[in-house]
């Protein structure tokens, strides 16, 4: 079985995101960038899939500017086998990263699509579903357990109500959720072969796909400061604010 | 000429840095408890067997070490970026295992010294401690009085070293004494002495600030066969030497890491404390601080990478060393001091692990060539004396 899995190039999560001076966009400059969190966990999804010896190779693809061949490269030393760089400075919009996903399923012939839910940087939470609907692969989103037999791929949902378990044919798309497992540490002897594992390269233009965006981004700005709060004299007075200022109750 | 890191580097960089955030940095709070009562700061056994085990996994294991022991071989280049990561917590944490004594053993260990001692040593299965200074010599190796003289087959020392680290663990220690006291330095020789050797006595273990632990030794007719000498007769002082060099830079590498969480926690509190109106972050003392601080740790870590570039090209890079040890050592003394500043008197609070750096830091201006005698090496070399 062989499985695709995306990942994707954000700001660490530890960095702390502010916008750009005149608010065109977020300030990106020397700024840490890493794995997005979804993405790591779809890669060691895929990765333990292989282990289990559901999976038999696992290819990594991100698509982004040049610098992207680091999250390619993470995901090769965390143990995917090889890797694709599609490579574009546009800012792609998740119709057109399910376009260009698309395009390589058809060249890659997966059976299983591993991705995150969402990136942790516009959290869209569109591109799995897109590509569901773009390829008419079943989906199985917010997967908090994974289960590959027999052709099917058991799906554990996180939901608003609850878990909700869909069983689908493969192929088959799944976008991951925080709890579906715990990613590993790329270790050091990995680190080191990730650096022979092939990686090939292509463009949006190459796979026919267009990167014109269809949304305007109008201003990036900091949500308003938290006002601080006040001490009230008693349980009345709080009834009141709570009723009358906050208009909560 | 470029300024980065390989991609490897970069990725190793990080998985030191996710390492120290998730598995160290959650024992400073139990590391401070115990170094307030006067307690041994360094992890417990039980803590380390859970920390060698993550490393193992994490391939962090034998990060300096050649490959043919299992280590990773890694270039003077990457441990700066692995050092400076570590630096950042107050937990006295070395990567498994720590063997501070492996270059200088590699140089000079026989065939039948590397069966016994460097194989065990370089597999971390062995913890080895070095005796070079005396209570009346200490930068200065040449005014040694720790005497060896042969006796037959056998070499008969006396005398007393003083601040060695590690005694109380050491299966193993080098012990540098004087063979041939009229060639000066080129007289003084190394020896293996195994732990519980007639005559190698420990006599007592002084307490240390920053929570470390010396002792004292009294080698009082220490009787070794000749199997027992370290290399070369009279050539016992450049391997030593190659020791202090790695170290050296390690060390600079730390006060980097350690500069930059002083810097970080000193951003976080600025930003918060409201005094006279205003936040700490609007005046401009504070302001000064952190960007002195910030200009100069971006210097110290140039600083380390160039002696490291040279060091992994084989040139000769003691002038760079001696600066490194100083400027990193004394960078990261006044960054710290300065947070503590910052944060008043809960920066006097041992709940806090700004004093534990602080401790630390003060030590290292001391230990492997206090700051006046490295200023004095790197001035004789301008001057030609």
């Amino acid at each position: 079985m062989k499985i695709l899995v995306a990942v994707k190039r954000v700001i660490d999560y530890n960095v702390k995101v502010r916008p750009k001076a005149d608010g065109s966009d977020v300030d990106l400059a020397n700024v840490k960038m890493a794995i997005n969190p979804f993405c790591e966990i779809a890669v060691e999804e895929a990765v333990r899939l292989k282990e289990a010896g559901t999976a038999t190779e696992i290819v990594a693809v991100s698509i982004g500017p040049k610098q992207a061949q680091e999250q390619i490269r993470t995901a090769l030393a965390l143990g995917a086998d090889r890797g694709i760089h599609v490579e574009t400075d546009a800012r792609m919009e998740p119709l057109a990263v399910a376009k260009t996903l698309k395009a390589l399923i058809e060249k890659e012939s997966p059976d299983l699509i591993i991705m995150g839910k969402q990136s942790i940087d516009a959290d869209n939470n569109q591109t799995g579903q897109m590509l569901g609907a773009l390829t008419a692969m079943p989906q199985g989103t917010f997967a908090s357990e994974v289960k590959v037999a027999d052709g099917k791929v058991a799906v554990t949902r996180e939901v608003d109500g609850g878990l909700q378990t869909v069983e689908l044919n493969l192929p088959a798309i799944v976008t991951t959720d925080l709890r579906l497992n715990e990613p590993r540490y790329a270790s050091l002897p990995n680190i080191m072969k990730a650096k022979k594992k092939p990686l090939d390269t292509t463009t949006p233009d190459e796979l026919g796909v267009s990167t014109e965006a269809r949304v305007n981004l109008l201003k990036v700005e900091l949500p308003p400061e938290r006002q601080a709060g006040i001490k009230v004299p008693d349980v009345d007075t709080l009834v009141d604010k709570l009723k009358n200022e906050a208009k909560v109750i | 000429m470029h300024f980065e890191l390989t991609e490897e580097h970069r990725m190793l960089q990080d998985l030191v840095a996710k390492f120290v955030n998730q598995h160290l940095i959650p024992l400073e709070p139990q590391v401070l408890k115990r170094e307030a009562i006067g307690g041994n700061p360094e992890p417990t056994p039980e803590e380390m067997q859970k920390l060698d085990e993550i490393c193992r996994q994490a391939g962090l294991w034998g990060l300096d070490s050649p490959e043919e022991f299992g280590g990773a071989d890694l270039p003077a280049m990457a441990l700066v970026a692995v050092n400076e990561e570590v630096g950042r917590t107050a937990v006295p944490f070395h990567f498994p295992p720590d063997s501070p004594n492996l270059h200088m053993l590699r140089a000079t260990v026989n065939e039948q010294q590397r069966k016994k001692y460097l194989e065990p040593y370089a597999r971390g299965e062995t913890i080895s401690a070095i005796g070079i200074s005396e209570p009346g010599a200490g930068s200065d190796p040449a005014n040694m009085s720790t005497r060896a003289v042969k006796d037959g087959n056998e070499w008969v020392i006396n005398g007393r070293k003083i601040w060695v680290s590690k005694m109380a663990e050491a299966d193993f220690t080098i012990l540098m004494a004087v063979t041939d006291p009229e060639k000066g330095r080129n007289g003084i020789s190394a020896f293996l002495v195994d732990r519980d050797t007639s005559g190698f006595i420990v006599e007592r273990e002084i307490p240390m600030i920053g929570g470390h632990r010396t002792y004292e030794i009294v080698i009082d007719n220490c009787r070794l066969p000749e199997s027992q000498l370290l290399g070369e007769r009279g050539r016992g002082f450049a391997p030593m030497q190659l020791r202090l060099s790695v170290r050296r830079l390690q060390m600079a590498s730390w006060c980097i890491g350690m500069a930059r969480r002083a810097v970080e926690m000193m951003c976080e509190h600025a930003r918060q404390r409201v005094t006279f109106g205003a936040p700490l972050a609007d005046r401009q003392t504070v302001q000064w601080w952190i960007a002195d601080a910030e200009t100069k740790i971006h210097a110290c870590r140039l600083m380390c990478q160039h002696a490291a570039w040279k060091l992994d090209q084989g040139q000769d890079v003691r002038t760079e060393i001696s600066m490194v040890k100083v400027f990193g050592t004394e960078m990261a003394q006044e960054v710290v001091d300065n947070a503590m500043q910052c944060f008043g008197a809960m920066g006097m609070t041992k709940e806090m692990p700004l004093q534990l750096l602080a401790n630390r830091i003060r030590a290292m201006r001391i230990y492997d060539g206090p700051s006046e005698v490295h200023r004095w090496v790197i001035a004789r070399r301008r001057l030609g004396l």
